[in-house]
C-alpha cells in the first residue's frame, strides 16, 4: 500500500468540479481483498492466528508466556503483524494473536457497512478469551487505527487492572496527516468511495477501494479518542505502554504521539514511554509488500522488534 | 508564491500609507477603530479564543479596506484545563468590505501570520510546531446601533499541517465569531 492512502486535495477538486454521485467501484475479483475470492488468511485457519483457538487446554507454562495480541490498522489485515511472527517465532518464546479487524479482510460490501465498533469487537472477543483460558501475561501491539481502537478500550474500562502487561502503539493515528479527512462527512456522500495505490502484493492484503462510509467511522473514532486524550485518563494498574512514531507519516500525523504522550498516564500518573522513530514510512513495522525498502527501513524494524520482545520478557 | 503576493500586498500598502502622511494630517487618516474579541473554530479541532482589532481608513479605498490585527490561542480555549496542545495564532488581515454604509457587510479578506505550538517536552523536538499563516476567509459584518459589530466568517488556511511538513495541528477549515466594540470613528 502506498504510503499515501488519500489524496484528498485531488478529490476535493473533483467533486467540486463534478459533483456527482458515485456508483459502486470496478473491483476485479482476482486480484483485490475487495472483491469475492480473496479472503483473509485467519478466516480460513483462525486456529493459526488466534491462541484462543490454537490451545484448547493451556498448561500452567503456556498460561505464563508472555501472549501478545497484534491488531492492524484500517483497510490492512492480519498480513501487517506476519514479520513481527516470523521474527519473534526465530527469536524469542512468545505467543501471537494476530487479530482481524470487524469488518475487514472480507468483501467490499461486508467493509462498507461496518462501524468502527465492529472493528474493535474482535479484539475484545480475543482478550476475554484468553482471560477465560487463564492467560496471565497478556499483551497488545496496534498499528495505525488498532492505536485508537485499544486506547477507547482502555478509556471504557474494558482492560482491567493487571489484565494487559505492556501496550505497544505502532504509528498511533489520532490527528490525520490529511487534513482534509476532517471534509469526509461533506464530501464523502458525493464520491461514494476512495481508491488507494496499492502494489501487486498488497492488492491482496489491502483494501483498493474506501468506502466514504468507513472513512467517516474513522474520523468519528480518532475525533472521539482526541477528545479523550484532552480530558486526559490513565492506564490500567499493572499496564506499561510505549508508542513508536515516525517522525515523517502521511497517514497518521507525528503530533498524533504528543497527544497520546499528554493525554494518558500510568495508573501511578507517570509519563508513558514514546520513541519518535526517524522514518517516514506509515506502519514502518511492516516492509513486505513495499515497492522500496532501505537498509535502513530494516535497522529500524529490527530495532523495534527486539525491543519490544525485550519488554515483553521482562 | 505565496510570500512574494504577501510582499507585493505590503508595498502597495505601504505606498497608499506614505502618500496619506506626506499630503494629509493624522486625522484626515483615521476612520475607525475597534477593538474586540474573536472566537474561532477548528473543523475537528480546538477552539481558540483571544482578541482581535480593526481599522479603517478614509484615505484606503473609502473605509472599504480593513486592516486587522488579531492573536487567537488554543490557552484561553481547548487548552484551558485540559491535555489539548498549547498553540497561538498571530495574525494581520487585510479585508475588502461591501455595502460600506450599510449595517450588514459581506467581507472577504486575507490573512497572513505567524502560528506556534507548544508540544511541552523534548522528545518531539523534531517535530515542526511553527508555521506561517496564510489563509482567506468570508462572512459577513452586522454593525448594531450601539458602537458594536459582529463578524462571522468561515476560512480556508492554505498552509495546514501534511505529515510531512508544518505543524499537525494546524488545520485548514476554521470559523470564526468577533464582536469588537469601537472606540474610535471618524468617518
Amino acid at each position: 500500500m502506498s504510503t499515501t492512502y488519500l489524496n484528498f486535495k485531488f478529490i476535493l477538486i473533483c467533486s467540486l468540479l463534478f459533483t456527482c454521485c458515485s456508483s459502486n467501484p470496478e473491483i476485479d475479483n482476482a486480484t483485490m481483498l475487495d472483491g469475492d475470492q480473496i479472503f483473509d488468511a485467519s478466516l480460513y485457519n483462525p486456529a493459526q492466528y488466534l491462541v484462543s483457538k490454537a490451545i484448547d487446554n493451556p498448561s500452567a507454562i503456556q498460561k505464563n508466556m508472555p501472549v501478545i495480541i497484534a491488531v492492524h490498522g484500517y483497510s490492512a489485515a492480519t498480513f501487517e503483524w506476519d514479520e513481527f511472527r516470523t521474527y519473534s517465532n526465530a527469536n524469542a518464546d512468545i505467543l501471537i494473536s494476530q487479530v482481524l479487524l470487524g469488518g475487514h479482510g472480507r468483501t467490499y460490501e461486508e467493509f462498507k457497512k461496518s462501524t468502527w465498533r465492529d472493528w474493535q469487537e474482535p479484539i475484545m472477543t480475543e482478550y476475554n478469551a484468553l482471560i477465560a483460558k487463564g492467560y496471565t501475561n497478556i499483551n497488545f501491539a496496534g498499528s495505525s487505527t488498532a492505536c485508537p481502537l485499544v486506547l477507547d478500550l482502555i478509556q471504557k474500562g474494558a482492560i482491567t487492572d493487571n489484565g494487559m502487561k505492556n501496550i505497544f502503539l505502532i504509528d498511533p493515528i489520532v490527528i490525520p496527516a490529511d487534513k482534509l479527512l476532517t471534509l469526509i462527512g461533506f464530501v464523502g456522500p458525493m464520491l461514494g468511495y476512495f481508491e488507494s495505490t496499492n502494489t501487486a502484493t498488497e492488492e491482496n492484503y489491502y483494501y483498493h477501494f474506501r468506502p466514504q462510509e468507513t472513512l467517516n467511522e474513522l474520523m468519528d473514532l480518532i475525533d472521539k479518542v482526541r477528545k479523550n486524550l484532552q480530558n486526559g485518563y490513565r492506564l490500567p494498574l499493572g499496564t506499561q505502554m510505549k508508542v513508536y512514531k515516525s517522525i515523517k507519516d502521511d497517514t497518521a500525523d507525528a503530533v498524533s504521539a504528543v497527544l497520546i504522550y499528554k493525554g494518558l498516564k500510568k495508573q501511578d500518573g507517570s509519563a508513558i514511554e514514546v520513541e519518535m522513530i526517524d522514518s517516514n514510512l506509515h506502519v514502518f513495522t511492516r516492509l513486505d509488500g513495499r515497492d522500496t525498502v532501505t537498509q535502513k527501513d530494516r535497522d529500524m524494524q529490527k530495532q523495534v522488534f527486539d525491543d519490544m520482545l525485550q519488554l515483553l520478557q521482562q | 508564491m505565496t510570500k512574494k503576493l504577501l510582499f507585493a500586498f505590503f508595498l502597495m500598502y505601504a505606498s497608499l500609507c506614505s502618500q496619506a502622511q506626506t499630503t494629509d494630517t493624522a486625522n484626515d487618516w483615521l476612520g475607525e477603530l475597534k477593538v474586540g474579541i474573536r472566537v474561532q473554530k477548528t473543523q475537528k479541532l480546538y477552539w481558540e479564543n483571544g482578541f482581535a482589532a480593526d481599522f479603517t481608513s478614509p484615505k484606503i479605498i473609502n473605509n472599504k479596506l480593513h486592516l486587522g490585527f488579531s492573536y487567537v490561542t488554543s490557552r484561553l480555549g481547548s487548552a484551558m484545563g485540559t491535555n489539548a496542545i498549547k498553540q497561538d495564532n498571530y495574525v494581520v488581515n487585510f479585508g475588502y468590505f461591501f455595502r460600506d454604509q450599510k449595517k450588514l457587510q459581506p467581507f472577504t479578506r486575507i490573512n497572513t501570520g505567524f502560528f506556534y505550538a507548544d508540544y511541552e517536552s523534548d522528545i518531539f523536538d523534531e517535530l515542526p510546531n511553527t508555521a506561517l499563516l496564510f489563509s482567506l476567509d468570508a462572512g459577513i459584518s452586522y454593525r448594531l446601533k450601539a458602537p458594536i459589530t459582529f463578524h462571522l466568517s468561515a476560512g480556508y488556511n492554505f498552509t495546514s499541517g501534511s505529515g510531512d511538513q508544518g505543524p499537525g495541528t494546524l488545520y485548514p477549515i476554521y470559523y470564526q465569531m468577533s464582536i469588537f466594540y469601537t472606540i474610535l470613528n471618524k468617518k
